[in-house]
């Protein structure tokens, strides 16, 4: 047995290592320029400037903030519908499909002029960053969904609600004592994949004149072209810190393959 | 199941649950609980999602000074627009291709059972970061490194080799596929974690104790499994790659033709304002889109066998 | 209600009218001010706009035309507080801003758009008419007649070449069809969708025999720069030309040259403008939003902005003024500022596609730039 985990594990490495380079070397080159600082000086002068910006911290925390709120909204929606379908209305799931992969062929435009037209809403909403959650949630739709869906189809909802049922669980239980613990890595793959898709959003905030750090790293690439690529590494970093900070977070609460 | 049946009969107005047979019961229970689950799913759709595009259909049929027109649908015919939808089906079916095969394999080899566990978080978490890795940094990254005049390119010059007079160039559609690689391989790798699990490691067991080697055991067993998914997971791919915008742009301005380059260019861009292209382009983006999905279910529906317990 | 000049006036009416009038100068902060006696220094128009409480402004990059020096001068003048939102829109994105945010206190007072979208803002009845002070300085092409918008500030297409990559720079249009420029050339964004890439394709037009009616030389010049490898199709940015990807942008004159300036220190930036062409030029447009929630301090800004000393400080961002002809003729821009400017040959005779030409030519470009030119 150990013998043939070994044979399956070595084989992986050199396969690893060049896709590992693939992903490196483009993250070499930028890190690179945004080390340079003229001539042949290379400095950290980048960092430095970029990290004193307080609006690059404000414009991050306030992206963060909106991911976790979409992160929140979008599993509420989302879990109970996903799940119900596997369980009960799989003849639900061309509707499910097609309405998932809608938010791809609407050009955020136009959702946006169409929004803004349709719901002047209240103002305590409207006026705030808040309001941007709405939209994110359709933007990170088609991710969360696929997420959810592979994850409920790895697992054997039926038996496993049946099981649930016959021992004497009650709806609630069903969803929050069995099915979820079981959903965990499709769960944690939702939230990174949402807090990507919010980070990473320009268009919206644009806009609807909201400060989100897509914006404001748009606007430095525009003009410090060193501080462009700095402010690129150090978002990687910063995001991966946060993505680390979910997976620790979702990964204490049950071991994987716990249930089995 | 009786005892939900009782609880929300209970609460319903019309007719009155004892002149409900049992099975009426349970299926005024079952469209209950549906509406309870599914519900607010539907209702945010429609109403943020369905409404607002809505416009997309009557402003790609209005003219200009009003009333109906075919002539911004007609407009798809055109020669240049058919190549901008072909760049960008052919575009997404390849960069999702690559995603899923390069993507599967090293979620097998990084996260498969076998793998140790450090190297597991560390993949998914770069995963994370990478799959929103795209635009403008991603652009960059790769110009600094295989443009023309990129760091990889001018070092393999030294060694007499010229990518770029070889025929190479990162500003074709192969070019392309290779830079969209960079986020849909970790899209891939995020999607497929919880299938992979799903993969019990007492099924392998079995397998090799009835004298399976790992090729049939992935050809009987593992793959017909994990199809449903890995389709799943090639339609986000592809549905990813086909609403890229910003990537493609910032490499090749809109040289390569790409729909939602063009769409961009007509909804939100500094040269011109035509709100009726732009929709006729989206409609044409949706159909494409319904022709995909289409295949998929009937692809699905084969492939589901294993799924049906 | 049909009041006028009919059967029925008498002295009457015409005394109420003359009261009316004069009621109506007479009354200082109405929204329906045709313009501010004052200029910039009227005191009830700054009054009024500082009980506003601030302005929203929307698309104003810091290093564009120094806007960043215009922002903080009126911000310092007044002591009204601007909120410059979103620096990168793009003219559509702050049209829809204009409609998205009708009637919230967030939404944006003043837009600087491109000339076509002007067009589509007052044709949509997005902006509200203002005549500044010194209206009648600003060249007739360059506004609308009937004060809905008005072009502020106007360059022309140059060279930006980055020198350590590049060790002799051209000089002209041929010149950058020679084999040393391989790879090298590049325009900031797709023209159809960049205004100064449209604006480059125009250039290369009448660079090499077109002219405002026709574009169609500058696509087949870009056409062969594309066969012969020496333009890449990468959208440039500060980055890029920066760091020797793009070592030639053919951009705006102004962005070119505040890019130089930046980088002063680390590297060395000249701007050239094509020798033995016409020049192509074109100009950006103010206008104030019809649901401006401070439209008081947007008329202040507009007051600001053409005034002697707003001029100036766009001179200082490398943009010709609206004005730039009346203020020469006064003599009143500062000897360093006009020294720091390209030679002002090139400028004297610059003519602005007016909206038919600009649209025969997004006709032509739509048509045949992507066929034609395949990098």
């Amino acid at each position: 047995m150990s013998a043939g985990r070994r044979r399956a594990w070595g084989g992986g490495i050199p396969f690893l290592i060049v896709v590992g380079l693939y992903f490196a070397v483009p993250l070499i080159a930028t890190g690179l320029f945004s080390l340079w600082e003229g001539g042949s000086r290379y400095g950290p002068a980048a960092y430095i400037a970029v990290v004193q910006q307080a609006p690059l911290w404000a414009s991050l925390f306030l992206s963060f903030r909106l991911a976790l709120e979409t992160i929140l909204v979008g599993l509420v929606i989302l879990v109970p519908a996903v799940f119900w379908m596997h369980l009960r209305t799989p003849r639900l799931k061309p509707v499910f499909d097609f309405i998932s992969v809608l938010p791809f062929v609407v050009p955020p435009v136009v959702l946006v002029a169409g929004m803004t037209a349709l719901y002047t809403g209240p103002d305590w909403l409207v006026s705030t960053p808040n309001y941007l959650v709405i939209p994110y949630v359709i933007l990170a739709l088609p991710y969360t969904y696929r997420a959810l869906d592979v994850g409920l189809r790895a697992l054997d909802v039926r038996t496993l609600t049946e099981a649930a049922q016959n021992l004497g669980a009650g709806w609630g239980m069903l969803v929050f004592r069995v099915v979820i613990p079981n959903l965990t890595t499709a769960l944690i793959g939702a939230a990174l994949l949402t807090i990507a898709i919010v980070m990473g959003e320009f268009t919206f905030a644009n806009i609807l004149l909201f400060n989100t750090f897509a914006v404001y790293i748009n606007y430095i690439g525009g003009t410090a072209a060193t501080q462009a690529a700095a402010l690129t590494l150090l978002s990687f970093v910063i995001t991966w810190l946060a993505m680390t900070g979910v997976l620790l977070t979702g990964r204490g609460q049950v071991q994987i393959g716990g249930a089995r | 199941m009786v005892e939900t049946g009782q609880v929300l009969t209970a609460a319903t107005a019309r007719p009155a649950p004892w002149q409900l047979s049992a099975a009426g019961r349970r299926a005024r229970a079952a469209t209950v609980a549906t509406a309870l689950f599914v519900g607010p799913f539907l209702l945010y759709v429609t109403a943020f999602l369905v409404l607002p595009a809505l416009r997309l259909l009557t402003q790609a049929f209005s003219g200009a000074k009003g009333g109906v027109t075919l002539q911004y649908v007609a407009e798809l015919a055109e020669p240049q627009v058919l190549h901008a939808f072909a760049n960008s089906i052919l575009l997404s079916a390849f960069s999702a291709l690559v995603g899923l095969i390069v993507g599967g394999l090293t979620a097998y080899f990084a996260m498969g059972p076998n793998a140790p566990r450090g190297l597991r978080s560390f993949v998914t978490t770069f995963s994370a970061v990478a799959a929103n890795f795209a635009g403008v940094p991603l652009a960059f990254a790769f110009i600094a490194t295989l443009g023309s005049l990129g760091m990889i390119t001018v070092w393999l010059k030294q060694w007499g080799i010229d990518i770029y007079a070889a025929g190479f160039s990162l500003y074709s559609l192969s070019g392309m596929v290779l830079v969209y690689a960079y986020f849909q391989i970790p899209l891939m790798l995020i999607v497929i974690a919880p299938a992979l699990e799903g993969l019990r490691r007492e099924w392998r067991e079995a397998a090799e104790n009835l004298g399976a080697s790992a090729g049939d055991y992935w050809r009987h067993v593992g793959l017909p499994i994990l199809l449903p998914s890995l389709l799943s997971a090639y339609i986000l791919l592809f549905g990813n790659a086909f609403s890229a915008y910003a990537t493609p742009y910032a490499l090749t301005s809109g040289s390569l033709a790409l729909v939602p380059i063009e769409i961009s260019n007509v909804l939100s861009g500094n040269v011109m304002l035509a709100p009726q292209t732009g929709a006729a382009l989206s409609i044409g983006m949706i159909v494409v889109m319904v022709v995909v999905m289409a295949l998929y279910a009937v692809i699905a529906r084969r492939v589901n066998r294993w799924g049906r317990r | 209600m049909r009041s006028g000049w009919g059967p029925g006036t008498g002295r009457r009416d015409v005394l109420k009218l003359g009261l009316g009038a004069g009621a109506l100068a007479a009354m200082p902060a109405l929204s329906h001010r045709a313009w501010a006696a004052g200029g910039a220094d009227d005191a009830t128009l700054i009054a009024a706009a500082k009980a506003e409480g601030g302005l929203n402004t929307i698309a104003l990059p810091p290093d564009w035309a120094n806007y960043g020096e215009i922002i903080k001068t009126y911000q310092d003048k007044y002591g009204i507080p601007i909120s410059n939102a979103s620096p990168d829109a793009s003219s559509a994105q702050e049209l829809q801003a204009i409609r998205s945010l009708k009637g919230q206190r967030r939404g944006p007072d003043v837009v600087d758009v491109g000339p076509s979208f002007a067009l589509i803002g007052a044709g949509e009845g997005l902006f509200q008419p203002y005549k500044v002070s010194v209206w009648d300085t600003i060249p007739d092409d360059m506004k609308d007649a009937g004060g809905l918008w008005y072009g502020d500030y106007f360059g022309i297409v140059s060279l930006g070449v980055n020198t350590s990559a590049v060790k002799n720079p051209p000089k002209s249009w041929a010149d950058l069809k020679k084999p040393d420029y391989k790879g090298m050339i590049a325009l900031n964004g797709s023209p159809l969708g960049a205004a100064a890439a449209f604006a480059g394709v125009f250039a290369a037009s009448l660079g090499n025999g077109g002219s405002l009616d026709d574009i169609g030389p500058g696509i087949q010049f870009f056409a062969e720069l594309a066969k012969s490898g020496n333009f890449t199709p990468v959208a440039a940015t500060a980055a890029s030309i920066t760091s020797g990807q793009t070592p030639i942008v053919i951009n705006w004159d102004y962005l070119n040259l505040a890019q130089a300036q930046k980088t002063k220190g680390m590297l060395k930036i000249d701007v050239v403008i094509p020798e033995g062409a016409p020049p192509f030029g074109n100009y950006y447009c103010q206008a104030i939003s019809k649901y401006a929630p401070h439209p008081e301090a947007a008329k202040l800004w507009q007051e600001f902005f053409y005034s002697d000393q707003g001029q100036i400080l766009l001179l200082k961002g490398f943009a010709h003024p609206a004005r730039f002809a009346d203020m020469v003729s006064r003599n009143v821009i500062p000897a360093d500022v006009m020294a720091a400017l390209p030679p002002a040959e090139p400028y004297k005779n610059v003519k602005f596609p007016d909206s038919e030409q600009t649209k025969k030519a997004q006709k032509t470009l739509a048509e045949q730039w992507s066929k034609l030119v395949k990098s």
